[in-house]
């Protein structure tokens, strides 16, 4: 008898209620339920927090967090565009959209929505909001027709929205009823000096103005009279005057809530229905409403732990949620502020002030009655002892030195901060939890940031995560990025810039001017630094990587200009550019790996490698295929690999953008360039991404309009998905944004540093990297230009040049004394599936694979041919 | 054991290996110079493959080492010691220079010759 899982449903999908469902998916706890979530937007979770980047990007692509298909894959059902209406909390049914619907545990992630305060003429037309992507869209449709806009609210995310209508070109005022800016988090002091700067931004800074009316305006749509009898004309409006948690469908179905709104919950997210959870903005907690990400990402963990804690085969101890910490850092219209604990003060607390006007600061600490408790703090205008405060306030420790040193501290200095400091507030990651895992061995932001989480959320305290990684690396006596290896304390970067910037084209040199003061003086180097002065020369010269001078320097693979396999043997990988090849060229393909009796394999890059070439056949067989036009697919180098491609709108009946015609050209444009490790492409002619775009270093997508770049994607061992970069490029921008992209990061990765670990590397990540290739902000484009014009210009194939050298070719008799070989020194090869294998490898042949009728899961296996056929 | 003619002086490529027959057995021989000619097994201990000559020299901790290209373990040119995993070694040869040629002969353990 089949018996149904218990359901389990979500409502509302922004930020809170999907990382619920991510938790749910990533405890593996999501197949115990049949898990229904709905949201009442049109579209799945997306990053509310950083909403303004909307119209920097003009798109909401980036802000996405999550895809109805993700869900999907997930196994969970997303219904999005979908109210619920009603919740029946005695027989637990629901009612969406008129139809009814049961559930055994049921979720509140309704949120929030903004206030809008009740005056007369507040629903004229564009009289607006801003919390939701279709708000940002009207807003945005709006300001085409208007030259002047008002916020109301002088709140944090008031200054938000006076920030966006200032960006798009609007004259803007932001009108408060309080005396002062941000008065929730921050004093009179502070928020007067927020108020100057912002005015100087060319913004209307008007504090005590209670709007009693909108009427229609003599220049321009609207007039806004204030109580003191003064007015403002502006075209449009945005009122950003608080939040309000969304409650409406509690209320309607009898759940307790607070005087002032609010779903009450207790310790356990619990609400006042048996089975009925609420977390985020919508929750009320001891007469608390949290309006940050944090908290709620908490109270999603704590009503998570609270279901899965009535499953039979849980163990762990539930959570509770005691409260959360309100501190908060961020910078508004360009100005740094932050605010952490009773940042308004208190009655009877000490205090420590600031002030400096001339550089645009104020700092003001506050402490408790007897002056040893920091209990809260208010930065503007510099924000950089933000963390320390903050670790050493959330320590609940003593001071041990005058708070006044607090504000004096030296940025270089050692960071002191407690074991059990949280580091990153979204993932609630403490010190401790990271220097455990540098520890462990993971020694990279990288790593850290997907074993711990931190530095995932918001991104704020990445800098602070990377210092935490080297003083912990320090304590334990390893090098942190001082030196590639024993010989030089120059990281790569610094190896290259060195190299560029004072001519230097061989490793006899770079040794004598650099190496360590201690490096022997034979200069010999080692298996690191080696290949990487190799690499060097080769991205900024681009020669025959085996002329004289280079030739000791290359790594196994790059020294034979093949692909060294366990047996000693090579493989031969001819270039096959996007996979495009004419059936001449197969059938010449298909005559050598005969000759040459190769194994031959088509691979994930769209080409075909042919292995178990022999170190003295190498040049015969690179002639054969150069003489049938092929030229080296530089399988063995550090540079660009593949350029997978689909085929493109030639032929495909959706295409919209030749892929194929790309592809070609990209590949040929980039075979040859050497970097700090392989470079995988691809170009997808349509958005169905047939040639997995987003999984390469550089990713190409058409487009209607041209082409998506994305950028930082990686298969293999820590799956990413690429950045979009930029959109809608037209072939000549794209090239020269690959361009420049590819030869910053061969500058500037670390050895062996894959471009998705270089771009989560890059303090400022994404946003950097496009200030730095679309906006120029290091004025380095020219040059880098002119770089990668120069490694184009140089290309050669490495194996036609070779087969011209007669030195080259010596290095392929294996020994110099073949006349004292012993008689039988040929390698032997066993035969399966009608090809060669080394007879060292266990090769398996499998007829069928068949699950068995009972047992789950066991799978039975039946060899086809157990006869080794060994020659 | 007596020395083995492996090929002329001019034969052996600066700062690089080459494989040669010694007896019956594969030998990677590495040109270094003013710091000398030596000679290891070309088996790499760690696989069973004949690849020493190709890999690369280093100098690490005043030790001369040479890096097997198939899995980077380093084995020392004067002792045959491998770093990484100290049950693995390759025999170490006795190398020298007479009139142009390069003589090369087994090298027992401590120093005795076979």
């Amino acid at each position: 008898m089949k018996t149904s899982k218990p359901k389990l449903v979500i409502v509302g999908n922004g930020m809170v209620g999907h990382h619920f469902v991510e938790q749910l998916c990533e405890q593996q706890l999501s197949q115990h339920y049949d898990v229904a979530v709905y949201g009442a937007e049109k579209i799945a979770a997306y990053d509310r927090v950083q909403l303004s980047k909307y119209f920097a990007s003009g798109s909401a692509e980036e802000l996405m967090l999550t895809t109805q298909a993700d869900y999907e894959a997930k196994g969970v059902e997303l219904h999005l565009g979908q109210q619920v209406s009603h919740i029946d909390t005695a027989n637990k049914r629901l009612t969406v959209n008129g139809q009814q619907t049961q559930y055994d545990k049921l979720v509140l992630a309704t949120g929030s929505y903004p206030f809008v305060p009740p005056i007369k003429g507040n629903d004229r037309r564009d009289c607006m909001v801003y919390r939701t992507i279709e708000d940002l869209e009207a807003i945005e449709q709006a300001a085409l027709n208007a030259s002047s806009g008002v916020v109301i609210g002088g709140g944090l995310l008031g200054l938000e929205a006076a920030n966006a209508l200032s960006a798009l070109g609007l004259e803007t005022h932001v009108v408060e009823f309080a005396p002062q800016l941000m008065s929730v988090q921050l004093n009179d002091k502070g928020g007067e000096l927020l108020k100057q700067k912002i005015q100087a931004l060319g913004l209307g800074v008007h504090l005590s103005k209670a709007t009693e009316e909108i009427v229609d305006g003599e220049s321009a749509q609207h007039r806004l009279n204030f109580s003191d009898g003064s007015f403002l004309e502006t075209d449009m409006i945005v009122f950003s005057a608080g939040i309000r948690p969304q409650d409406t469908l509690a209320r309607s179905s009898d759940i307790s809530v607070g005087e002032r709104g609010g779903i009450v919950i207790d310790d356990n997210c619990q609400t006042s229905a048996k089975d009925v959870y609420a977390i985020g903005e919508c929750a009320l907690w001891q007469q608390k409403i949290f309006g940050l990400v944090a908290p709620g990402y908490q109270m999603a963990k704590v009503a998570l732990s609270q279901i899965a804690q009535q499953m039979p085969e849980r163990v762990q101890a539930p959570l509770t949620f005691t409260g959360a910490d309100m501190s908060t850092k961020l910078k508004l219209l360009g100005v740094d502020v932050a605010s952490i604990g009773e940042s308004r003060g208190f009655a009877g607390a000490q205090y420590v002030e600031l002030s400096d006007l001339q550089a645009g600061v104020y700092k003001k600490l506050w402490l408790d009655e007897t002056g040893l408790y920091l209990r809260g703090a208010v930065l503007v205008g510099n924000v950089d002892e933000y963390s320390h405060l903050l670790s050493q306030y959330l320590s609940g420790d003593a001071l041990e030195e005058p708070a006044v040193t607090l504000l004096l501290t030296d940025e270089s200095a050692p960071l002191t901060l407690k074991d059990n400091a949280i580091v990153c507030s979204c993932h609630q990651v403490t010190k401790a939890d990271i220097v455990e895992q540098v520890i462990a061995g993971n020694h990279q932001l990288a790593e850290i940031k997907s074993c711990t989480k931190a530095a995932s959320g918001c991104g704020g305290c990445s800098a602070l995560v990377q210092q935490i990684i080297d003083d912990t690396m320090q304590a334990q006596g390893l090098d942190t990025e001082s030196g590639i290896c024993c010989h030089f304390e120059h990281d790569r970067q610094a190896l290259f810039h060195l190299c560029q910037v004072e001519n230097i084209h061989d490793f006899e040199h770079l040794y004598q001017q650099h190496a360590k003061a201690n490096a022997s003086p034979l200069g010999l180097g080692c298996d690191i630094c080696k290949p990487v002065a190799a690499s060097i020369f080769a991205t900024l010269e681009n020669q025959y990587v085996l002329n004289e001078k280079h030739v000791a320097l290359q790594d196994s693979n790059d020294a034979y200009l093949g692909n060294l396999q366990k047996d000693g043997s090579y493989s031969v990988v001819p270039r096959i550019a996007a996979g495009e090849i004419t059936p001449d060229k197969l059938i010449a393909m298909g005559q050598v790996a005969k000759r040459y009796d190769l194994y031959t394999k088509i691979t994930g890059g769209q080409r075909i490698d042919m292995f178990g070439a022999q170190l003295a056949d190498l040049p015969a067989i690179w002639s054969e295929l150069i003489a049938h036009g092929f030229e080296t697919g530089h399988a063995y180098g550090k540079s660009l690999r593949t350029v997978k491609s689909c085929v493109g709108n030639t032929w495909c009946r959706y295409g919209v953008q030749d892929s194929m015609g790309l592809a070609i050209a990209l590949e040929h444009r980039y075979k040859g360039l050497r970097s700090p490790h392989k470079i995988k492409f691809a170009v997808s002619g349509c958005t169905r991404e047939c040639a997995e775009a987003q999984s390469k270093d550089i990713g190409v997508i058409a487009t209607e309009k041209g082409w998506n770049l994305f950028v930082g994607g990686n298969g293999g061992m820590r799956p990413r998905h690429g950045d979009l970069f930029a959109t809608d490029l037209s072939t000549e921008q794209l090239v020269l944004y690959i361009d420049r992209i590819l030869m910053f990061y061969s500058k500037t990765a670390a050895r062996l540093q894959r471009t998705s670990v270089w771009m989560e590397s890059l303090a400022g990540g994404l946003e950097y990297l496009q200030s730095v290739i679309i906006d120029d902000a290091l004025g380095v484009n020219h040059a880098l230009e002119l770089q990668m014009d120069k490694v184009v210009a140089n290309y050669q194939c490495e194996w036609k040049t070779s087969l011209e050298d007669k030195v080259f070719l010596q290095r392929f008799s294996e020994f110099v004394n073949p006349e004292n070989a012993p008689a039988s020194t040929k390698k032997q090869y066993q035969y399966q599936r009608e090809q060669k294998f080394p007879i060292a490898s266990d090769v398996q042949t499998f007829t069928e694979i068949n699950r068995s009728g009972s047992g789950a899961g066991d799978i039975a296996i039946t060899l086809l041919d157990e006869e080794e056929v060994l020659v | 054991m007596s020395w083995v003619n492996i090929c002329e002086e001019s034969l052996l490529p600066a700062r690089r290996g080459v494989a040669a027959w010694v007896a019956g057995r594969a030998v990677a021989v590495f040109n270094l110079g003013e710091a000398g000619i030596f000679a290891i097994d070309n088996i790499d201990p760690a696989t069973g493959v004949s690849v020493l000559s190709r890999g690369l020299l280093c100098e690490l901790n005043n030790e001369l080492y040479v890096a097997s290209p198939i899995h980077k373990q380093h084995y020392s040119l004067t002792t045959g010691k491998c770093l990484e995993n100290e049950s693995l070694s390759v025999d170490v040869f006795e190398v020298k220079c007479q009139s142009g040629k390069v003589l090369a002969r087994a090298l027992a353990q401590g120093g005795v010759l076979r």
